[in-house]
């Protein structure tokens, strides 16, 4: 008897290890073999499109819209929140069914393209057959660039974002005299008049890194534009005096009372975003994505989101002041906010692409990007169209926004997140917040960032 | 004549089923884990790098990884004295005589049945510096700040009091269920000897429910093991890794910085730390 219950048991754990041995049979450097990349355009196409951006009913929208032009293709949109898109990615695309058309970002933002681009196809040869041999020129350097993973193409850039600037309640200032804030103490001041009036001064979720990374990355900027990106490229060193200096910049923050109380405990989505939106807070550090809430209709949404049954007020954006006293001010930096990607599983590669293309590199596509101003668009030859875009309050919105964003797009070479490996990025999120809580010096801050390096 | 024993009769093929489902379910899982564990992968590039156990020696290198180790410690440790003590005291009181005893069972036991993802938005709210609680002290005059969950000091006790506030309906339950299997004639016996409350509390009652104490406990430590929801949703481990618990990180690791095989280490030693909690525990209730 014992004999044969010690065989079943045997049996049972051979069993187990050679479904152990099948499931990892690809290592020690061997490639799995490659997908099928040959799926010809069929008459019509039933694809998902997977992201967590910008969100329905927009994606939506775009589908409708590029419904027109392409009837026979059914595209169902397929949304996760920002924070669970990488794990909710990631099993579909290594399971190989049910993705068709997925969202990535640069650098180490969530679905970066460094790890999900190796699901996707090489959108080269596509883009050069839609928009000419000189298609680079056509198109926002950026989104090329970023997007491009061991010299291929891997997802077509629909819009850009662009961040180091603040958003202001202007209505806010007008009503308690305010000034606008330029340097430290001013940014201040407006805190402080605003603290007294029951107001939050300027807003921030610290307790969500990516826009601490921004902040950070506007000091470092304010002090010596570029250096942060020459740190990111591995050309300076993060233990440079710089990012110290930068660093006590960012603590001061805390410490004189810019942060409002508590700014590590709560995010920027939802908390921040919605005292921002609901009038109990006057200025918050948001991107050109924010420039959407200047369309009177899309702000009315999202402050009802925020609990706010107000009527719209003019936000505008400001440069960041300048804290360090430098005069380096204006400067922001840019990432692709989201790139379509084609999987290499896809049902309909060639239908999928269609939609890519269309949305990344079509005049009717990027027009509507660009009138949403939720992005800018990524094709040089379109911008919104400001005689239809009406904004909240044009009087006192017209002109910045315009600035801003025409300023923003002339910007030079500064990414966001894109040359941010996975592993700066966690350590710059814990340098930042253990900097800003005090149980971390700035030296030794800077010198863990260059542990990363 | 002696009976011949056989997998049929002594009811092995009555088990095989879940066995199997098990082996294949639980055990393969485990060894997948393991197996990638000695590996350097991003969980979807074809190519994955055998490392040995270098992810184990980083694991025991990393500040990170024991940060949350005593995060777990401390957390299992205070949760589990104030959350049963208060599940002990109140399905005492419940046994005596006290009015509307079914309203009082609904309103201990309702937080236990409440979805954490549901009441972390609710609790990120009040224990915001603009929050429900900060209105309140500064309606009554009383001078402090709510800013507890953005200093790494403060913000792993915040997080206790959620868990002990949503828990305890637990133990309670477990407890006065417990305290009705005790013999009502020891505990007169006990009082006819002139034992008080507290005494016949303390010497007749809390021994009578110690395998209820060993099963809270065991379930202590599986839960502050496997402690995700909560951090995750209110601090997302921070400040500073302040809330940071192995789920949280082998989360982080495996899903946010795409280090698979690190992350499954991780996992290997948190079943390890499971495996030694469910011995001691199991050890405790046979009274060794």
């Amino acid at each position: 008897m014992k004999r044969r219950i010690s065989a079943v048991l045997a049996l049972l754990i051979a069993l187990s290890l050679v479904l152990a041995a099948c499931a990892t049979g690809s290592t020690g450097g061997e490639a799995a073999a490659p997908a099928d990349s040959s799926a010809a355009a069929s008459g019509s196409a039933d694809l998902v499109w997977w992201g967590w951006t910008p969100g329905s009913p927009l994606n939506e929208q775009y589908i409708a819209e590029f419904n027109k032009a392409f009837p026979d293709t059914k595209i169902t949109w397929k949304q996760t929140t920002v924070d669970d898109y990488d794990a909710a990615i990631k099993p579909a695309l290594a399971n190989g069914e049910g993705v068709d058309i997925f969202e990535v970002s640069a650098g180490s933002a969530n679905g970066g393209v460094g790890i999900f681009g190796g699901q996707a196809v090489s959108m080269d040869e596509a883009l050069k057959n839609y928009l000419g041999d000189d298609y680079a020129d056509k198109l926002n350097e950026a989104s090329l660039k970023s997007m491009t993973v061991n010299g291929e193409l891997k997802a077509l850039g629909v819009g850009t974002v662009y961040a180091g600037n603040l958003w202001i309640n202007q209505d806010l200032f007008d009503k308690y005299n305010v000034k606008v804030p330029t340097n430290f103490d001013e940014w201040k001041q407006a805190c402080d008049t605003f603290k007294e009036n029951g107001i939050i001064g300027f807003v921030q979720g610290a307790g969500q890194g990516a826009f601490n990374m921004d902040t950070y990355h506007a000091i470092c900027d304010n002090i010596q534009p570029g250096l942060f990106t020459k740190a990111t490229r591995g050309e300076a060193k993060w233990t440079d005096p710089v990012f110290v200096q930068a660093l006590d910049l960012w603590k001061k923050l805390f410490d004189e009372g810019i942060m409002q109380d508590g700014a590590l405990g709560i995010q920027q989505y939802p908390e921040a975003n919605n005292m921002f939106l609901s009038g109990q807070a006057a200025m918050v550090m948001m991107g050109s994505w924010y420039t959407m809430n200047c369309l009177p209709d899309t702000m009315r949404a999202n402050m009802e989101a925020a609990s706010s049954t107000d009527e719209p007020f003019a936000m505008v954006p400001i440069n960041f002041p300048d804290i360090a006293g430098t005069g380096n001010v204006g400067y922001v930096f840019c990432d692709i906010d989201y790139a379509t990607a084609v999987s290499q599983n896809a049902s309909d590669i060639q239908a999928a692409t269609d939609f890519a293309l269309w949305l990344g590199a079509s005049e009717e596509g990027q027009q509507m990007i660009a009138d949403s101003l939720n992005l800018v668009p990524v094709l040089k030859s379109v911008s919104p169209n400001w005689d239809k875009v009406v904004l909240t309050n044009p009087e006192k919105q017209n002109k910045p926004v315009q600035e801003y964003l025409t300023n923003a797009m002339a910007n030079p070479d500064n990414p966001r997140f894109g040359g941010i490996s996975a592993d700066l990025n966690q350590a710059m999120m814990d340098v930042l917040a253990g900097v800003a809580s005090g149980t971390l010096s700035s030296a030794d801050g800077a010198a863990r960032l260059a542990e990363v390096e | 004549m002696k009976k011949k024993l056989s997998i049929r009769n002594n009811g092995m093929v009555w088990i095989l089923p879940a066995f199997l489902f098990l082996a294949v379910m639980i055990y393969y899982s485990i060894l997948f884990t393991f197996n990638l564990s000695t590996m350097e992968w991003d969980g979807l590039s074809p190519v994955r790098e055998r490392v040995g156990l270098a992810n184990y020696a980083k694991m025991f290198k990393d500040l990170v990884f024991w940060k949350a180790i005593r995060n777990t410690v401390v957390y299992f440790a205070i949760t589990f004295v104030v959350q049963n003590l208060l599940g002990f005291v109140f399905a005492a009181i419940l046994h005596s005589d006290v009015k509307l005893p079914t309203v009082h069972k609904c309103i201990i036991f309702i937080p236990t049945i409440l979805a954490p993802a549901t009441m972390a938005p609710v609790f990120r709210l009040m224990f915001s510096p603009q929050g429900m609680l900060q209105k309140f002290f500064d309606t009554v005059h009383i001078p402090i700040t709510v800013d507890w969950l953005s200093k790494p000091q403060t913000a792993l006790y915040v997080l206790m009091a959620i868990v002990v506030w949503e828990f305890t309906g637990m133990s309670f339950i477990l407890y006065y269920a417990a305290m009705s299997q005790i013999d009502k004639e020891m505990l007169e016996a006990a009082q006819i000897d002139g034992a008080g409350n507290i005494r016949t509390l303390v010497s007749m009652v809390f021994p009578g429910c110690k395998g209820t104490t060993v099963s809270l406990a065991m379930l202590g430590v599986i839960g502050a093991l496997k402690t995700f929801d909560i951090p995750y949703l209110i601090t997302t481990g921070g400040p500073d890794h302040a809330t940071e618990f192995l789920g949280t990180y082998i989360y982080r690791q495996g899903i946010r910085q795409s280090h698979l095989g690190y992350a499954a280490a991780l996992s290997v030693m948190l079943l390890i730390m499971a495996v030694i909690g469910a011995y001691f525990t199991n050890k405790a209730n046979k009274g060794e």
